[in-house]
Formats: structure tokens, C-alpha cells, sequence
């Protein structure tokens, strides 16, 4: 081992969502004195808004602390922070590969919750040495002695010594860094041995094209050097190099163990790949770093724009968006109902949503989304295979020989005494019981495998609502299965809709397509004429429902000369009316698009 | 001289009905029935001046209830109205009474003040209906209110009729309506209930209490009333209003001409100098400020504005608007200032709802019972 490597520190943070991870995170870069506490900004790692609302943290950010322990010594800490959801696993698994250990929050007043043992799984799938420490030791409804049992006996490791902590208000944050000095190994690695270094992230900078962070595990980089990049075999010539403190800070070069960023003249973050291996050209490694894998999109959907927004400008939204999300794909799709727009790919729904929320909000842009698919595994009669993700591209059923559906496996964890609402609706969506494990005496974790045809649609909220919040869904792909899939339409006025058609397990096509028909007879408004709308598969009409004609809108008595109440509610009638998508002679809200998906705790 | 239609609010009733969402409160007595006169004959006498160009034509006494007052003080609003602002001889002036309010001496005194038009509440000649809905009055009051007027000398009285009221059926309107033509009055208002959010009867609704009128027995009850009063002589030229020829009511017109008008009193809404204004809503402050509270709302309106108020309060009338008239107001013809309305246009003088007849864009039948959706096109 090089000295130098003696005093580094390279760990995450790992927690549930809103177990206070990113809180935690703030107050050791304030106690190591890195920002002042004026500059703070809360919770400094999560830097989108977005991510600072849902308090949930997307985008990676690390930073580079200095500590000087109570040995004497002064430490460089690299915290190098995990996104905290189950649609990014991947991602987190690379943070991971770049430290030595893992600090563990766990709620004091929550316990253990499935996202924190799936995070664990990975953290000790990298051989990580983990540090439990139990946070929100403040709140009155703490309960440290029976967590810390519950962390013994689920994990499986010692937490007698676990820090007590509230990071909201800075207790016990130094007992938390003292112990990263004494448990987290320092990093080892050979720094004049040949450069493998590994991309746990990158984001593009419009200065300096994309910026790689990564963590040497062997030789060292400097500006100048000529790299490659082992999965697509590119060569660039390196710019800078520097870690974060947390601003940039150019360095003369990167070492063996240490963790940092790389610029090198990179136009696109897909060509710097999350678990990609940085080697030197010249003399480059033989083996690239294992793990690497290419992300791969679970979840698509049509982004169209809305009522008034422009195709180009939406397309410039997208491709800022894919510019820093190499797990985000798009391309040009057109549908006859919403006209000229794009057919989506996201990891998993939360990603979707955020993407939507970003154009939404970032972007300020209004769009629609249709229904969200999986990809489908169709075989035809003549022994050919499609991928089809668009309802739309379904061939023709008499050339299908079969249609595969993808099945995750799903990590459930609840109270008990949610076991028997969540079950069912588990059944309900096609689920198929592995196990069943009481984790503690009141807490429960179901396995079952699932379509995610099912966990997409609604499943989540679901399983939300009936939990009170308390649930917590982990899920993966595990394999494709043979299935009884069908595609439904949705027709208004006798005409089909393409952009509500879905693939949709033939036991559920009844029950989904009167759900489909009552939510769009609530949300279409009466016209001048009566409005059939049919669910309908292949020619056959499944379920019905009729808007009837309007009748009467019509203002009897108008109070003395008020006309400007009398203009404002006309112009609200405007402004609702030009919010309306015109399909053939039918005007359709915005919101029945979102509406149809939405979980509804009556049905 | 420039014309002015003249509006006064009355802001007091003896007891609000069910469906009032109208700026009006039950909870007043006399000392603030005659502080808020006093502020009314102060803010009457502080805008008067303003208007010195303008001729008043019509007067328009609503409420509220005005016949809660008495004679006396009706009587020194109009002295006092006279003698702020020039008022035609000729003016038609209106208030707007109760049965059930109405005296001898009441109508003698409104006689006084040269009121020449009655309009009064009767809604209903049905006893259980006019008790669900909050009047206080009996069917048989209502005739007794109409015949008194009758022989005070009242030659010009509007009746306001409803329907689809909770549990209304055709026969029970065919009867109030063959009640109403009984009487001869000169204009006869119909209008359909509305329930209004924040009224007792949207809290009844919301309980579930009652189902509303279907959308096609409103309907139904609205072509019936008109028909019935078609057939004894009265013509529509308003959405909800008839008259025997002759007698149409000219102040309201005003609303649906973008004719001048001021209002006073609490809540008044006024047009004019091409703009749109209104008073405070709240009485303590108006009389604390003698009347002279400042706008609480005041617009300018565009050319947009302009258009668009005058194609929908114009077609609510029954001869609609001239294109004409139209492209004067406004300074461009209709069919360009609406060209990327064409087509909604289209679809509705297509689908039989909006009529062009030459000149004139009217609704039909069937426009009017949409014609929110219709109008709302041109705003």
C-alpha cells in the first residue's frame, strides 16, 4: 500500500428514501468545514430542485472533505453519494464499486425498510464494510434499542456501537466521521501499475463537454494523457482532471485510490457510461473492471406535444434531458390521434415521471404522456422474434404465435398487519407468490414475481394507499414469460384513439377497459352531440360508455349589468376548450391521458 | 346629449331566499336601512357632476328588495336622483317589489316619485313550491300585490317566473304561467333556477336532498313557457324575457346593447367612458365613507374586450347582432376580427345554433338552451 493511501477514506451513504441521507450528508460537509454554513444550501448534494422536493436524490454528486480526526491525523474523505430509488440500482451499485465501505441509515423511528436492505445486498455484494447509524434519534417516537436488534437481525451485522444521530440537528455527526477513520479501510491499489479506473458518473458541463468522475483502482491520470474507454474502445485526450470541494478543483493528477473527474473532450454522456473502465492508451489494462452493463430501458411511453406547444421545442427539451441521462432514450414517433411526437424509454416509472416533471417544470413545456409500456417479446408463426414497446406496432394477431411479457421479481415490505390487503392486491395484478418472511414480529417481506406490465400501471400507488405510505416495493427483471397479452382500443365516437390503445393481460381487458370507458365518460365534457366510447379487442367491444348530448349551458338571469363576471366565466369556458385535443369530432381534455392511468382506491 | 341608464342597489330583504346568490342580506332594520340611504343620496350627490353631458333614460331600483324601504325613503332617492343628474322626462323608471312588502301607501309614494314600472318577485303561483324556495309570500298575496298595483295606477309590470324548481312539473308551471297570463302584466321575466355554490340550496344539493331538474325537463319547461306566452300575445327578445309589444324593458337592453350605465349603491357594476367599474361590496365601509368608497374594480376595456362583450351579451337578445354594427363598434369587419374562430364558427351555424341572416347573427332555438358554449367563441 502507498502512504499516501493511508489517509483516504472512500465511502457512501446509503439509506431508504427520506431516512435523512442527503440531511446527514450536509451536516459532514459542515462539520468538516468544507462550505460555510452560510453557503449551505439544504441538503447540498441533491442539486436539482426536483430532487430537493421529492427528497430523493437522482444525479450522483460527489465531494472531496478534509477531517481531521481525533488521532491527529487529517483525513481526505471522498463521499461519494447514491441515488435513492429502486429505479436506479445500477447506478447505485457502481457508486458503490468505488468506495471501500458504506455508511447505513436507518430510521430510528422507522426501522428497516426494503430500499435500505436492497441497498444494503448491493453494498455487500462489493464487499463494502458497512457502518450503521440510526438517525432521527431526536424524535420523540425513537425506538435505537429495538432498530438496532432489528438491523442484527436482518442484516446480519453488528450495530451494538451504531452511532445515535439526528442529522436535522447535527447530533452525534462526529461519532459518525470518527468512525469512517477507524472502520472504513483506506483504499489499496498499485499506483504504478496501469491505469483502471472506473465512471460511476458524469454529467455534461456546456464548457467542458462531459465530465467523468470515476475512482482510480490502479496507476494514476493526468492532463495531457491519452485515454480510452474500454467498452467502446474511444480515445480522448484528457483536458483536466481535479475532484470536488465541492466546487471543481483542477488537480496535477489522479492516484491510485482516489477518487475524482476527468474531462477530456467527451461530446455525450452515453459515450462515458456509468461502469465503463478509463484505461491509457499507451499502455492500457488488460481486464476492464467487471460489473459493466448497459442501461437498459424497462419503461416507455409516448411524449407528445400539448395543445399549442411546438414539436422542436419539445424536441430541444428531450435532448438537453438525454444530454445528462444516458439511461433516457427518445426518438420521433407519430401517432394519428396526438400528431408528431416521441416514443420515450426510461428505467423504471419513477424515472419516467421525472423526466416529465423536468420538461414540465424546468422546461416549463406542456406535454402528454400516453400510456406506459414494457417491452413485449413477440414470436411469430414463421419463428421470428419483435421487440415491441409501442401498443401501436402490435402485428396483426393471426401472424403471432405467442407474446412473452417481462417478470420482475418483487421485494415487498410491510407491516403486518397490511399482509392481507397487499396480497391481494398482488394477486389481483397477476403476482405469484415466492415467499413469505416475517422480518421481525411486525414487520413482513413478501416475494413474489410479477409482471411489470402489472408494477407499472398502478401497483406502487396502490400499494402506497392501502399501506398508509408504509410499504416499500424493490423489484428486477428476472426473465421474459409466455403470456396471454391482448391489445385494447380505445374508440370515441367510433374512432380509434391510437394514443390510448394498451397491451393488457387478456383476465384483466373487461375489468381495465370499463375503467378506461367510466374515467374518460367523467372527464369528456358533453358536446352537441351523444359521445359513444368503446374498449374494444380486435373487432369485438368489450366495454361501453355513452356522454350524452349537451342539453343545456345556457345563463337564465343575468344580475344587473354584470357583465365582466358574466365574461370571465365565458373566457374560462375558452380557455378550458382550447386545453382540448380534437379526435375526429371529439374534444378530449389533457388530463384524461394521465387520468386513465391513474390508481383509483374505489375500483 | 348622451344617454344614461341609472342603477340603484338595494342591498335588504326580510328574508333571503334559498337560490339568492345575490348582494343582498336579511339581517339588516331601520337605522341601517336609512345610514345606507343616506350614503346613497351622498354618493348620488357626488358623481352627479360628473355626468352633466348625459341624459338619464332609464332608472333601475334592484336589489335586494327595494320595496323593504319605505315610500319616504324611495321617494328622496329619486328627488335626489333628480336633482344630481338630468332626468328625462320620458325615463322609464323601474323598482323592483316584493308581494308581501307592497302597501297602498308604498305604491303611492313609489307613484310619487315617478316610478312608472313595477317589477315583482312572484316566482311561482304554486304555494308549496314558493315555500321551498324561501318566498315569503302566498300565490294569493302575489295576486293581491299585482291588483293593488293595478289601482295605484301602475300600467307597466313585470312579473318574474321560475322554473325547475325542485319537484316542478309541467302541469304545475303550465298553471303558474296560465296564472301569470291571467293577470295581463306588460313583461313577464322566466328563467330557470340556478343553484348558485355558498346558497342554502346548494348545501341541500350537496346533502343530496333534492335532484335537480334534468337537463332536458329545463329545457322542456323553457320551450312550454314560451309557447304558452307566445300564444297570449308576448314576444321574446331576450333569452329570458317576453312583452307584450312595445313593452320591453329598455333599461336592461342597455346590458345587452353595451349601452351606458352607472350603478349606485353597494356592488353596482357600471359601464362607461368604455369602461367597466364597480363599488365595494361592503356596506360598513360604503356608509362610513358616505358613499364615497373607491372602485373596488376597474377595467378599460380593449377592442378585444369590446368585441367579445358585444357579439355575447348581443346575442342574448332575440333579434342577435348586426354585422354592420358590429364592424362600426369595433373598427374591422366581424369576419376578420373572428377569422381564427372560422371554424367553431362554423360548427355552429352548421349544427343549426347560430343563425346568419343577412345582417344579423342570432341564435337559434336550440343555440340558445348552449349558448354559453356558443358565446364563449367570442370572448
Amino acid at each position: 500500500m502507498n502512504s499516501y493511501q493511508n489517509n483516504i477514506r472512500n465511502f457512501s451513504i446509503i439509506a431508504h428514501i427520506d431516512h435523512g441521507k442527503s440531511t446527514l450528508a450536509d451536516r459532514i460537509i459542515e462539520k468538516t468545514g468544507l462550505v460555510a454554513q452560510r453557503d449551505m444550501k439544504e441538503q447540498f448534494l441533491d442539486n436539482m430542485d426536483l430532487e430537493r422536493e421529492r427528497g430523493i436524490t437522482i444525479k450522483l454528486q460527489t465531494t472531496r472533505l478534509l477531517y481531521k480526526a481525533k488521532d491527529g491525523q487529517e483525513y481526505i474523505f471522498n463521499l461519494i453519494d447514491t441515488p435513492g430509488h429502486v429505479d436506479f440500482t445500477y447506478e447505485v451499485s457502481r457508486s458503490l464499486a468505488a468506495c471501500e465501505g458504506a455508511i447505513l441509515i436507518v430510521d430510528a423511528t422507522q426501522g428497516v425498510e426494503a430500499q435500505t436492505l436492497a441497498n444494503v445486498y448491493l453494498a455487500l455484494d462489493e464487499d463494502l464494510e458497512i457502518l450503521p447509524v440510526l438517525n432521527k434519534i431526536d424524535l420523540p417516537s425513537a425506538r435505537p434499542d429495538e432498530i438496532k436488534m432489528e438491523i442484527e437481525e436482518l442484516i446480519g451485522i453488528d450495530a451494538e456501537n451504531a452511532p445515535l444521530v439526528s442529522a436535522k440537528e447535527g447530533i452525534g455527526i462526529e461519532d459518525v466521521l470518527e468512525d469512517v477513520v477507524k472502520n472504513v479501510p483506506p483504499p489499496s491499489g498499485d499506483v504504478d501499475g496501469q491505469l483502471k479506473a472506473l465512471i460511476f458518473d458524469s454529467y455534461y458541463d456546456s464548457y467542458k463537454g462531459v465530465v467523468v468522475y470515476v475512482r482510480l483502482f490502479d496507476g494514476k491520470v493526468k492532463k495531457g494523457d491519452i485515454i480510452r474507454l474500454m467498452s467502446t474502445n474511444k480515445k480522448y485526450e484528457v483536458t483536466e482532471v481535479g475532484f470536488y470541494s465541492p466546487g471543481p478543483t483542477a488537480a496535477k493528477e489522479l492516484r491510485a485510490g482516489e477518487v475524482g473527474y476527468i474531462c477530456a473532450s467527451i461530446k455525450q454522456v452515453k459515450d462515458a457510461r456509468v461502469g465503463d473502465t478509463v484505461t491509457l492508451d499507451a499502455d492500457p489494462t488488460k481486464e476492464p473492471l467487471a460489473g459493466y452493463k448497459e442501461p437498459q430501458s424497462m419503461v416507455f411511453c409516448g411524449i407528445y406535444p400539448a395543445e399549442g406547444e411546438k414539436y422542436e421545442t419539445v424536441r430541444d427539451a428531450l435532448e438537453k434531458l438525454q444530454v445528462n441521462d444516458a439511461a433516457f432514450h427518445f426518438e420521433p414517433e407519430t401517432s394519428t390521434a396526438l400528431g408528431f411526437g416521441f416514443r420515450c424509454g426510461f428505467l423504471g416509472l419513477l424515472h419516467m415521471e421525472i423526466i416529465v416533471e423536468r420538461l414540465e417544470r424546468e422546461f416549463d413545456l406542456a406535454v402528454i404522456t400516453t400510456s406506459p409500456s414494457v417491452i413485449y417479446k413477440v414470436v411469430m408463426t414463421d419463428g421470428s422474434v419483435q421487440m415491441i414497446q409501442n401498443p401501436t406496432n402490435l402485428p396483426d394477431p393471426i401472424r403471432i404465435d405467442h407474446i412473452e411479457e417481462p417478470i420482475v421479481k418483487a421485494d415487498i415490505m410491510i407491516p403486518k398487519e397490511y399482509v392481507g390487503s397487499i396480497m391481494e392486491i398482488c394477486q389481483d395484478r397477476r403476482g405469484k407468490m415466492i415467499h413469505m418472511e416475517y422480518l421481525t414480529e411486525t414487520r413482513v417481506q413478501l416475494h413474489y414475481e410479477m409482471p411489470l406490465n402489472e408494477v407499472i400501471y398502478d401497483f406502487f400507488d396502490a400499494l402506497k394507499s392501502k399501506t398508509r405510505g408504509y410499504g416499500s416495493l424493490d423489484y428486477e427483471f428476472i426473465r421474459y414469460e409466455n403470456s396471454k397479452v391482448v391489445k385494447m382500443d380505445i374508440l370515441l365516437n367510433k374512432d380509434l384513439v391510437d394514443a390510448f390503445s394498451m397491451i393488457v393481460h387478456e383476465s384483466k381487458a373487461y375489468a381495465r377497459g370499463r375503467f378506461v370507458c367510466e374515467k374518460l365518460k367523467e372527464i369528456i365534457p358533453k358536446h352537441q352531440f351523444e359521445i359513444p366510447i368503446q374498449a374494444s379487442i380486435g373487432q369485438k367491444v368489450i366495454a361501453r360508455e355513452t356522454v350524452g348530448a349537451l342539453r343545456k349551458d345556457v345563463t337564465a338571469k343575468c344580475y344587473g349589468g354584470d357583465i365582466s363576471r358574466k365574461k370571465k366565466l365565458l373566457e374560462k369556458q375558452k380557455e378550458g376548450k382550447k386545453r382540448m385535443r380534437q379526435f375526429g369530432s371529439v374534444e378530449v381534455p389533457q388530463e384524461a391521458f394521465t387520468a386513465v392511468l391513474k390508481y383509483d382506491d374505489n375500483k | 346629449m348622451k344617454k344614461l341608464g341609472l342603477y340603484v342597489h338595494i342591498p335588504f330583504c326580510l328574508q333571503k331566499c334559498v337560490y339568492c346568490d345575490f348582494l343582498s342580506s336579511a339581517n339588516g332594520d331601520a337605522t341601517l336601512y336609512e345610514d345606507y340611504v343616506r350614503a346613497l343620496l351622498s354618493e348620488t350627490a357626488a358623481k352627479g357632476p360628473s355626468y352633466g353631458d348625459y341624459t338619464v333614460d332609464t332608472v333601475f331600483i334592484g336589489g335586494g328588495t327595494p320595496s323593504v324601504l319605505e315610500g319616504g325613503q324611495i321617494l328622496r332617492i329619486m328627488d335626489n336622483i333628480r336633482e344630481h343628474f338630468s332626468v328625462d322626462e320620458e325615463a322609464e323608471i323601474t323598482i323592483e317589489a316584493n308581494p308581501g312588502t307592497l302597501t297602498e301607501q308604498k305604491l303611492n309614494d313609489f307613484g310619487r316619485a315617478c316610478i312608472n314600472r313595477l317589477s315583482m318577485g312572484v316566482q311561482s303561483f304554486d304555494d308549496g313550491l314558493l315555500r321551498l324556495i324561501g318566498r315569503i309570500h302566498t300565490a294569493h298575496e302575489a295576486r293581491e300585490s299585482f291588483l293593488m298595483a293595478r289601482r295605484a295606477g301602475f300600467d307597466n309590470i313585470n312579473l318574474d317566473l321560475m322554473f325547475s324548481i325542485p319537484g316542478h312539473t309541467h302541469e304545475k308551471w303550465k298553471e303558474t304561467l296560465d296564472a301569470a297570463v291571467a293577470l295581463r302584466p306588460e313583461h313577464i321575466s322566466l328563467y330557470s333556477l340556478q343553484i348558485e355554490e355558498g346558497t342554502p340550496l346548494f348545501a341541500s344539493f350537496e346533502r343530496g336532498e333534492f335532484i335537480p331538474a334534468s337537463d332536458a325537463d329545463d329545457r322542456s319547461m323553457y320551450r312550454t313557457g314560451l309557447s304558452t306566452l307566445q300564444a297570449a300575445g308576448y314576444v321574446q327578445y331576450e333569452i329570458s324575457n317576453v312583452a307584450l309589444p312595445g313593452r320591453e324593458s329598455r333599461h336592461n337592453l342597455k346590458y345587452w346593447s353595451m349601452d351606458e350605465y352607472l350603478s349606485l349603491g353597494i356592488g353596482g357594476h357600471s359601464f362607461v367612458n368604455n369602461t367597466r367599474f364597480s363599488n365595494t361590496t361592503d356596506i360598513a365601509r360604503y356608509i362610513a365613507d358616505a358613499g364615497k368608497t373607491e372602485a373596488a374594480t376597474f377595467h378599460v376595456n380593449s377592442v378585444r374586450d369590446n368585441a367579445g362583450e358585444f357579439v355575447f351579451t348581443g346575442l342574448r337578445k332575440t333579434e342577435g347582432i348586426s354585422l354592420t354594427e358590429f364592424a362600426r363598434r369595433i373598427g374591422v369587419p366581424f369576419d376578420e376580427f373572428y377569422r381564427t374562430e372560422e371554424r367553431e364558427i362554423r360548427k355552429y351555424t352548421a349544427g343549426g345554433f347560430l343563425e346568419l341572416n343577412g345582417d344579423r347573427l342570432r341564435l337559434t332555438e336550440t343555440g340558445t338552451d348552449i349558448s354559453n358554449a356558443v358565446m364563449s367563441v367570442f370572448v
